[in-house]
C-alpha cells in the first residue's frame, strides 16, 4: 500500500496542471513529489490532448484514465490493480503510437508491479519505437531477469544488439531462445544474421537454410542467404536466391503485441485491423473490422470501398456492389470506386456498362493502371479494339512493366489483323518477360499461321 | 557557424501547406552550389515551392520563384573572407515558378558554364547557362521537359563520348487533387506513407551533342526497374572505367544500374548487396553519396533513411561487391531517431578521411512536437559523424556549432567550399524554413589540396574524373569530381581533399570520365589548381 500512497500525488498533480484530458504542457520529473518507493524519480503520468483523436479512441483514452484516477483515489487499492490501471493506459497510448507519452504510465506500472513482465516488455517496445535502443535493452533485460526464457523478448534483444553491431551479444540469446523452442525460426534467423555480420559466410548459410526448411514461406530470409553464398564465392547459388527474394518477415511469437493490436475502437483502428485480415486472407474477419468501420464513419467512402471489397471476396458480390455504390455515391468521383464497379460488370459480362464505369475510373485518375488495363480488356472484348489499343499504349506509357498489358496490346494487333506488328509486340514480350514463355508461344503460333497463309 | 543570412542568402521556402496533408509538401527543397559566372567562387540557386492548392497567382501577385544568389565573396588583406550574396535572378532572365525539388548543375553543351537541370512537382525545367549571367529556358527544345515528379537528378558522361547525359529520378504518381488523406492510429490526420501511391520511372536522357537530348530509358534497359526515387548518386561502382548510377528508393529497394558499357545498364542492386538493409527488408532510401570513406580505392555508399530505420553504409569490395556495415560502423545506430535527406562524404577536418553530415526532419508528425503546438512539427537536429579511420564513425554533432543544435525540417544540402579556404562549408535547404550556409571553421587547420579537373576545348568540370592524390608516403586519396549525390541539390564539382600534416606538394593521377590516365606530378598544396585534360603527362 505504501506505493498506493505516494502514486496519488503524482497523479493528481498532473490532473490538476492540464486539467484533465486536455493539452497539457510536458512535465519534468522534479514534478514528482513522492519516490521514497523506488530508486529513482518516476516520470508523472498526464495523458496527451485528445482532441485530434477519433472519438471513440478519445473516449476511450479518457475512460481508461479516469479508472486508473478513481483508483488511486479509492483507498486500500492493491498494487497489483494500481500497476494494471497504469499499464493498460500505458497499452492504449501505444497502440495509438503515442509511445513517449505511454512510457510514464508503463514506468509506474512496473514499478508498483515489479514481478510482472509485461509492463518492462511493452517498455522496451516503446523505446524501440522512440529510437532509444540503450533503454530497450535495459527493459529487455529486465523482463529476462523475471523470465529468462520469454522467447519474444530472446528475439527482440537479440535483434537490438544485432542493430548496435553487437552480434556477439545477440548469438547466446538466440541460442538460449533455441534450446526453448529448436526450430524457432526468428531466433534461427537471428543467428543467421549475426554469422553475416562476422562474416562466417558458411555459418550464416547453414542458419539461414534452416529458417527457409523452417519455414518456406519466410522469403525474407533469402537477401541475406544469398549475401552469404556471395561470400562463399556461390554466385549461382547467390542468384537463385535473390530471385526468390520477398518481404514476409521473420519475426518471434508475439502475443503481448497481437494483443495491443486489438485494443483501439475506432474507424481507423477497425479499418487497419480489417487491413491485416485481408492481408492474411481471411476475409470473413475483414468484413466483420470494415463493417464496425463504416458503422462508426458511415460518411467515408474509402471505408465503403474497403467493405465492398473484402464482401466480393468473401463472395457476396450484391452486397459488395451495394457497398461500392454508396462509396461513388458519397464520392462521385472516386476512382476506385468505379473501378471495383466495373470489375464486377465485367466479371458478369455485362461489358458496356463496366467500360462506362471503367472509363470514369481513367477520367477521374488517369495514371490508374488496373483500371486501364481492365478497359482495355472490356473494350477488346466488344470489339472496340482501336480504342483498346489506346488504352494499352497510354498504360505503358504509364508503366512499362505491365506484362498484361504488353500481352494484351499484341493481341488486340492480331484482332486487328495487323500480323506484323503483333509478331514484334510478342518477340518485344518475350525479350522484356524472358520468364513468361506465352508472349513466345503466342508468337510462335502467328508465325506458323503466318508461314501458312492463314 | 550559420551565415546564411548575414550573407544574403535570404530566401524562405514556402511548401504551399494548406492544412491538406499533400504528400508533395513534405519533400523539397534541394539546393545548388555552382559558379554561374566561371569567377572561381560558388554562387547558389535556392528551390522554393509555391501553394498546393491554389496553382494560379491571385491577380497582381507574384507566386514565389526559386532565386539565384551571385556569390560576391572578397579575400581580406589579412587572408579572412567577406561573403556576400547578391540575388540575380531578375537580372538572369531566370524563372522557375513551378513547384519546386531540386537541381542538378552540368555544363550540358560544353560551352564552359554551366547549366542547371531544375526538378519539380511537374514539368522540369532544363536552363542553358548563357555564359553572360543569363539563361535560357531550353527544357522543350533539349527534350528533357519530364512531367513527372523528378527529386533528384545527375548528369553524367555514361557513354564516355565526352557530353554530359542526363539521369533523372522520378518519385512517385500523385496529384493534389486526388490526394488521398491518410490517418494516424488514433484517427489523427497526418502525411502519407509514399506507398499509398505508385512509383514513376526514372529517365535516362542521351545527350545528341546538339543542345538536345534523347530519352533512351527503355533502350538501356532501364525502363521495366524502377522504385520511387529520391537520391541519386553517379560513380564507377566496379572499377572498369564506366560510371554506374545508384538510385536511392522510397521504401523499395535501391539501384545499382552498372554500366554495361555498350549503352545499356544492368541492376545489379540485389547482387550487389546494396538494395536493401543486411536484413532484407526495404528501407525509405532518400539522400545518397559515394566516396571512398576507407581510402582503400573504391566507392562506398551512405543511404539516409526513416527514423526508426537507421542510415546505411555500404562498403565496396572495388569490384562492385558491397557489404553492409551500418551497425558495425556507428552509423546506423546513431540515425535511427532521425529521418536522413541531405548527406554527403566530405573531409571535415582535412585529416584524410571523409566524414559525413546528414541533414534530418520527419515525414509525418512527431506526436510529442505537436503536443507542444508546434506548428510544423516535422524538425530534427543534423547529425555529424567523424571517421575514425577504421570504417568506424563517432558522433560529432555536439561539437559542430550552434547549427547543429537547431531543430529544423531539413531536406536538401549542397557542399562546397563557398569561401575558397580549403574546406567544404554546406547549404542546407530548409523545408518551409530559412536556408543555413554552415561555414566550416576547422577545415582550413589541415593542409589540402584543391582540384579543378577541366576537359577541353571550353574548360567544362568533368564530372565523373577519378584522382589519385599520391602523398609522400607512396598512399593515395582516391576522390572524384562530382556534383550529384545528397538529395535533390548539386554540389561543388570540384575535388578538395585533406592531407592532414603533410606538407610540400602532391603527385596526382586523373582517370578522366573518357578512360584516359594523365598524371602531374609537384601540385601545390593549400590552393586550388586547375588541371586540363590533356595537360598532364
Amino acid at each position: 500500500m505504501r506505493r498506493v500512497a505516494w502514486a496519488l500525488p503524482v497523479l493528481a498533480s498532473a490532473l490538476l496542471v492540464g486539467g484533465g484530458c486536455t493539452s497539457q504542457p510536458d512535465r519534468t520529473a522534479s514534478d514528482t513529489t513522492a519516490t521514497e518507493a523506488v530508486d529513482t524519480p518516476l516520470p508523472p503520468v498526464a495523458l496527451p490532448d485528445l482532441s485530434p483523436m477519433e472519438a471513440p479512441v478519445g473516449q476511450q483514452m479518457a475512460e481508461r484514465h479516469q479508472a486508473l484516477v478513481t483508483m488511486v483515489a479509492a483507498a486500500g487499492t492493491p498494487a497489483a490493480d494500481l500497476a494494471r490501471a497504469y499499464g493498460e493506459v500505458g497499452r492504449l497510448l501505444m497502440a495509438a503510437d503515442y509511445f513517449d507519452a505511454a512510457e510514464p504510465y508503463l514506468l509506474h506500472a512496473q514499478a508498483l508491479a515489479p514481478n510482472e513482465t509485461r509492463w518492462p516488455y511493452y517498455l522496451g517496445h516503446a523505446y524501440m519505437a522512440q529510437a532509444a535502443p540503450a533503454k530497450a535493452v535495459t527493459s529487455f533485460q529486465r523482463v529476462l531477469r523475471l523470465q529468462p526464457a520469454d522467447l519474444a523478448t530472446l528475439v527482440w534483444l537479440g535483434n537490438l544488439h544485432l542493430d548496435q553491431g553487437e552480434p556477439q551479444l545477440a548469438e547466446p540469446l538466440f541460442s538460449r531462445a533455441l534450446t526453448v523452442q529448436p526450430r524457432m525460426v526468428a531466433a534461427l534467423f537471428g543467428l543467421g544474421r549475426a554469422a553475416l555480420a562476422r562474416r562466417e559466410f558458411a555459418r550464416a548459410a547453414d542458419q539461414l537454410e534452416q529458417v527457409l526448411a523452417a519455414d518456406p514461406r519466410a522469403s525474407i530470409a533469402h537477401y541475406p542467404l544469398a549475401l552469404a553464398y556471395r561470400g562463399l564465392g556461390d554466385t549461382a547459388k547467390a542468384e537463385a536466391h535473390l530471385r526468390q527474394q520477398g518481404s514476409v518477415e521473420v519475426g518471434p511469437p508475439d502475443p503481448l503485441m497481437v494483443e495491443l493490436r486489438g485494443l483501439l475502437r475506432g474507424a481507423v483502428a477497425e479499418e487497419a485491423r480489417g487491413i491485416r485480415a485481408l492481408d492474411s486472407r481471411d476475409f470473413h474477419a475483414a468484413v466483420q473490422s470494415f463493417r464496425k468501420a463504416v458503422d462508426l464513419a458511415p460518411e467515408n467512402p474509402s471505408l465503403h470501398h474497403k467493405l465492398g471489397t473484402a464482401l466480393s471476396l468473401a463472395g457476396d458480390t450484391n452486397a459488395a456492389v451495394e457497398q461500392f455504390q454508396e462509396a461513388v455515391r458519397l464520392s462521385p468521383s472516386f476512382a476506385q470506386a468505379h473501378y471495383s464497379l466495373g470489375v464486377l460488370l465485367a466479371g458478369s459480362n455485362r461489358y458496356p456498362e463496366a467500360i462506362e464505369r471503367l472509363s470514369t475510373a481513367v477520367r477521374h485518375q488517369p495514371d490508374y493502371i488496373e483500371a486501364r488495363l481492365q478497359l482495355a480488356e472490356a473494350l477488346r472484348q466488344v470489339g472496340q479494339l482501336e480504342r483498346s489499343l489506346g488504352q494499352y499504349r497510354e498504360l505503358l506509357a504509364i508503366d512499362p512493366r505491365v506484362a498484361d498489358a504488353r500481352f494484351g496490346y499484341a493481341m488486340t494487333l492480331v484482332a486487328l489483323e495487323r500480323y506484323p506488328e503483333a509478331l514484334g509486340a510478342f518477340r518485344e514480350g518475350a525479350r522484356l518477360y524472358p520468364d513468361q514463355p506465352r508472349f513466345a508461344e503466342a508468337g510462335g503460333r502467328l508465325e506458323v499461321a503466318l508461314r501458312g497463309g492463314r | 557557424m550559420d551565415r546564411a543570412a548575414e550573407s544574403g542568402l535570404t530566401l524562405t521556402h514556402v511548401n504551399g501547406m494548406s492544412g491538406q496533408f499533400h504528400y508533395a509538401e513534405v519533400i523539397p527543397p534541394g539546393a545548388a552550389f555552382f559558379d554561374l559566372d566561371n569567377d572561381g567562387d560558388l554562387d547558389v540557386y535556392l528551390v522554393q515551392g509555391r501553394p498546393l492548392d491554389q496553382p494560379d497567382p491571385r491577380p497582381g501577385q507574384q507566386p514565389p520563384q526559386g532565386r539565384i544568389f551571385r556569390n560576391d565573396l572578397t579575400v581580406n588583406a589579412d587572408g579572412t573572407r567577406s561573403l556576400r550574396f547578391t540575388d540575380v535572378t531578375a537580372a538572369s532572365g531566370f524563372d522557375a515558378r513551378g513547384y519546386g525539388m531540386g537541381a542538378a548543375t552540368g555544363d550540358f553543351n560544353n560551352d564552359g558554364c554551366v547549366d542547371l537541370y531544375l526538378t519539380s512537382l511537374g514539368p522540369n525545367s532544363l536552363l542553358r547557362n548563357n555564359c553572360d549571367g543569363t539563361f535560357t529556358d531550353v527544357s522543350k527544345a533539349s527534350g528533357t521537359a519530364d512531367p513527372s515528379w523528378s527529386v533528384s537528378a545527375s548528369f553524367l558522361d555514361y557513354d564516355r563520348d565526352g557530353w554530359l547525359d542526363l539521369f533523372v529520378g522520378n518519385y512517385l504518381r500523385w496529384r493534389a487533387e486526388s490526394s488521398t488523406p491518410c490517418f494516424t492510429p488514433s484517427g489523427r490526420r497526418d502525411y502519407c506513407s509514399p506507398n499509398v501511391y505508385q512509383p514513376q520511372p526514372s529517365r535516362l536522357y542521351r545527350n545528341n551533342r546538339d543542345g538536345t537530348f534523347t530519352d533512351v530509358t527503355a533502350a538501356a534497359g532501364m525502363a521495366l526497374e524502377f522504385g520511387p526515387a529520391l537520391g541519386v548518386s553517379t560513380a564507377d561502382f566496379n572499377g572498369d572505367g564506366w560510371i554506374d548510377i545508384y538510385v536511392a528508393n522510397d521504401g523499395q529497394a535501391n539501384l545499382l544500374w552498372m554500366n554495361q558499357r555498350n549503352g545499356t545498364f544492368k541492376n545489379m542492386g540485389l547482387l550487389s548487396g546494396t538494395a536493401l538493409s543486411a536484413h532484407g527488408k526495404a528501407k525509405a532510401g532518400m539522400g545518397v553519396d559515394a566516396g571512398d570513406v576507407d581510402n582503400d580505392g573504391d566507392e562506398d555508399l551512405f543511404v539516409t533513411n526513416l527514423t526508426g530505420e537507421g542510415n546505411d553504409l555500404y562498403v565496396n569490395d572495388g569490384a562492385g561487391l558491397f557489404e553492409e556495415q551500418s551497425a558495425r560502423s556507428g552509423l546506423g545506430a546513431a540515425s535511427r531517431g532521425y529521418t536522413g535527406f541531405g548527406t554527403s562524404w566530405f573531409d571535415l577536418d582535412n585529416d584524410g578521411w571523409l566524414d559525413t553530415l546528414t541533414v534530418n526532419g520527419a515525414v509525418q508528425t512527431i506526436e510529442a512536437l505537436r503536443r507542444t503546438n508546434d506548428p510544423f512539427p516535422l524538425h530534427q537536429r543534423k547529425l555529424l559523424f567523424r571517421n575514425l579511420g577504421d570504417r568506424r564513425f563517432e558522433e560529432v554533432s555536439s561539437r559542430g556549432g550552434l547549427a547543429f543544435a537547431l531543430s529544423e525540417v531539413g531536406r536538401g544540402a549542397a557542399f562546397g567550399d563557398v569561401d575558397n579556404d580549403g574546406d567544404v562549408d554546406v547549404l542546407v535547404a530548409n523545408n518551409n524554413g530559412s536556408p543555413r550556409l554552415l561555414i566550416n571553421e576547422i577545415g582550413a587547420r589541415n593542409h589540402w589540396v584543391g582540384l579543378r579537373l577541366v576537359g577541353q576545348p571550353a574548360g567544362r568540370d568533368m564530372l565523373g574524373a577519378r584522382v589519385g592524390i599520391i602523398r609522400a608516403d607512396g598512399t593515395a586519396l582516391w576522390r572524384r569530381a562530382r556534383s550529384d549525390g545528397s538529395y535533390a541539390s548539386a554540389s561543388d564539382p570540384r575535388v578538395l581533399a585533406g592531407l592532414g600534416h603533410a606538407t610540400g606538394t602532391v603527385r596526382v593521377r586523373v582517370v578522366w570520365p573518357g578512360g584516359a590516365t594523365e598524371e602531374w606530378s609537384a601540385v601545390p598544396i593549400d590552393r586550388y589548381t586547375t588541371l586540363t585534360e590533356g595537360g598532364g603527362r
